[in-house]
């Protein structure tokens, strides 16, 4: 039977098959994404907006279509995220505005509806890039359009707006040269491509009134939302982790427990909300599952309990997963011809190491000191031709000079004893020249930069003609202690003054975990006022390392 | 003032008034961000939307130990959830001062000076 009108019903059935479609897909967008900003997150933030939008059009009671196209706008308007985000929301928007007054959608209002959508988010953009999501809604309202004026079906219609923005979609890369240039089609425009393929379907009948989101699906829908693809995560640091348990806990809120509390899933969210982050409750009526993020796991339990018995119980420590991934992903990281591996410790010096060009980075430095064969491990998972070594520690020397030896390719050691060395030996490597134009090109600079290091001592002594007492601040240049000091600050200070001489330029300053970036300006000021006519500049970084309050350079 | 890179072979100097237009660049590219304004709404106006040239008006740079900080003034189309438009514009700031110019930004100020209503 030819379809003319779309009925309020339907068009719930057209959005909640939309959601479902996108949602289902969402990684696959996510993985896609390389423009505008390749943070792999297209489509988990399409699928929020959307996933809000169709929330909105199910609490809303009206069958009429001006009211159901209203809360579905506003719906995505509040769970909008990111770029595309944005741009789907708005597009239905001027859909909304387009079918304000109407009761049901004609092909003619349908295809306006989604032409209205276009012109409103073209509005919003000073230079539209095209090979976006905006060419495929472009596209496809044009497509729709076309059609509208050559029949009534709605059906019809819908399906040439999904054949318009499938053939936009096959064009974005050449339109858009990053595209190409990654080999994939526009992660926006692939997300409304399955937003539209879901009306299409839901307009199509193959719905089920009494859809409820099964266990998988919510498994996937948890997925989406909260565990972003793994190339987004590596760019978060492990201690930007507030709350680090995930925790998951099913209730079977029919089960009889003493002094059962009713449940009323509002309510419970409300409370869990004040204990973690990254909430998803859902319910059924018989049983609730929960996915909370916090750090106190055992209150999820405690409370979740007062309302019956507890099913499936999970936790995962984040913190070490996230670090895993890291790890992981810096495995993966391409092979190099010329690889350059430093031994280091603090997540800041590894990130400086890294901004410089090291390729791999092996943990270690004044307590853990790697052996020969992790050294050995890091040449060989470089998959390198050739290696350089910056031990950055004079412990370390040896053993990176055995692991040169071991090695099937060559591997050339710069001996540099401290960290500030490593860095500033970084400056000089040429990943074209050999390995030995390299190793003396890089030793070269290593006398001119003075290494300081500040640390606590763990009991009294007397070395180098100072008097060292437990618990005070020790001042170490070239590895000589020359400072103490029951202050941190003016230990530093004192440390520093002693490293200067009439050639310094460049003091570099970096903060260790058990300093602050307070404390290290604190320092620079002081040095700064007492040298107010040398033209010395400073550095701060966070350098994150453990043991040491302070490493200072001075060049 | 200017940030310094320090480099192989030496030091680079990238003026204010690059950054700035490479700021503006990536704000203006955002969805939803219908101008730049400037921060200086008393002797430019309120709603005066900055052309290219004059973007550094409506960015200002504070640069400190080899990173910056960047205040970004922008007007947002009305209708459009202004905190995700702003957010998008702190990420591709971010992501393209580090691809352009190499400079990590130490944060990305954005500050919404007012919201044009588009014609519906």
């Amino acid at each position: 039977m030819e379809l003319t009108e779309i009925t309020g019903q339907q068009f719930k059935d057209m959005v909640r098959s939309a959601s479902h479609r996108l949602s289902k897909n969402a990684e696959f967008v996510d993985k896609l994404n390389v423009f505008p900003v390749p943070d792999g997150d297209t489509g988990t933030n399409m699928n929020l907006t959307v996933t809000s939008g169709a929330k909105s059009v199910n609490e809303c009671d009206s069958n009429k279509i001006g009211d159901l196209t209203e809360a579905l706008s506003k719906g995505m308007l509040m769970g909008a995220r990111g770029n595309s985000g944005v741009i789907t929301s708005q597009l239905f928007r001027g859909f909304y505005k387009a079918t304000e007054d109407l009761d049901t959608l004609t092909a003619t209002d349908l295809a306006t509806a989604f032409s209205n959508g276009v012109a409103s988010a073209y509005k919003a953009v000073m230079k539209p890039v095209e090979g976006t999501i905006l060419t495929v809604a472009r596209v496809a309202a044009e497509s729709g359009k076309n059609k509208a004026a050559e029949t009534n079906n709605v059906t019809e219609v819908m399906r040439a707006v999904v054949d318009g923005a499938r053939k936009a979609l096959k064009t974005t890369p050449d339109l858009l040269p990053v595209l190409k240039q990654v080999g994939v089609v526009d992660s926006g425009g692939q997300g409304l491509v399955f937003i539209y393929q879901g009306f299409l379907e839901g307009l199509l009948g193959e719905k089920d009134n009494d859809y409820q989101l099964d266990d998988t699906e919510m498994d996937e829908l948890i997925n989406a939302a909260h565990h972003q693809a793994e190339s987004a995560q590596v760019q978060l640091a492990t201690s930007d982790i507030k709350n680090g348990y995930c925790t998951e806990i099913m209730v079977d809120l029919t089960a009889d427990v003493p002094n059962k509390k009713k449940f009323d899933l509002e309510e419970f969210r409300k409370h869990l909300s004040e204990i973690g982050d990254s909430l998803l409750a859902v319910s059924d009526g018989d049983i609730a599952k929960v996915h909370v993020h916090t750090e106190h796991p055992a209150e999820v339990f405690t409370y979740g309990k007062q309302f019956g018995e507890l099913g499936k119980i999970k936790i995962d420590n984040m913190r070490i997963e996230h670090e895993t991934i890291v790890e992981n992903h810096d495995e993966q990281e391409e092979a190099v011809d010329f690889a350059v591996i430093a031994v280091a410790s603090g997540h800041g010096i590894r990130e400086l190491f890294k901004s410089e060009g090291v390729n791999r980075i092996i943990s270690g430095g004044q307590t853990m000191n790697p052996s020969t064969q992790d050294i050995l491990d890091a040449i060989k998972k470089s998959g390198a031709r050739k290696a350089i070594i910056l031990p950055n520690n004079g412990n370390i020397v040896m053993a990176a000079k055995q692991a040169a030896e071991l090695a099937d390719i060559p591997v050339g050691i710069v001996p540099t004893k401290t960290i500030s060395q490593g860095l500033t030996a970084m400056l000089s490597f040429d990943p074209d020249a050999d390995v030995d134009e390299n190793v003396e090109a890089m030793s070269e600079d290593l006398d001119t930069v003075k290494s300081g290091e500040v640390t606590k001592a763990i009991r009294d002594t007397e070395i180098d003609d100072i008097q060292v007492h437990k618990d005070d601040y020790l001042g170490i240049i070239d590895g000589e202690i020359k400072v103490d000091n029951p202050d941190l600050i003016d230990t530093t200070v004192a440390m520093i003054e002693k490293m200067l001489d009439e050639d310094s330029e460049i003091i570099t300053v970096l903060y260790g975990s058990d300093a602050t970036k307070k404390d290290a300006d604190a320092v620079i000021a002081k040095i700064k006022s007492a040298h107010e006519d040398d033209d010395l500049e400073f550095e701060v970084h966070d350098g994150g390392q453990p043991v040491y309050y302070f490493l200072v350079s001075v060049e | 003032m200017a940030v310094k890179i320090k480099a192989k072979y030496g030091l680079i100097d990238i003026s204010n008034n690059v950054i700035a237009t490479v700021v503006g660049g990536a704000a203006t590219s955002n969805y939803g961000v219908v101008g730049m304004a400037s921060k200086n709404t008393i002797r430019d106006g309120a709603f005066t939307i900055l052309n290219r040239e004059n973007y550094r008006r409506g960015v200002v740079i504070k640069s400190k130990d080899n990173q910056i900080i960047v205040d970004v003034y922008i007007i947002v189309g009305y209708g459009l959830k202004i905190s995700e438009v702003s957010r998008n514009v702190q990420d591709s700031v971010k992501y393209n001062l580090e691809h352009l110019l190499g400079i990590k930004a130490k944060s990305v100020n954005v500050i919404v000076q007012g919201v044009k209503v588009l014609d519906e």
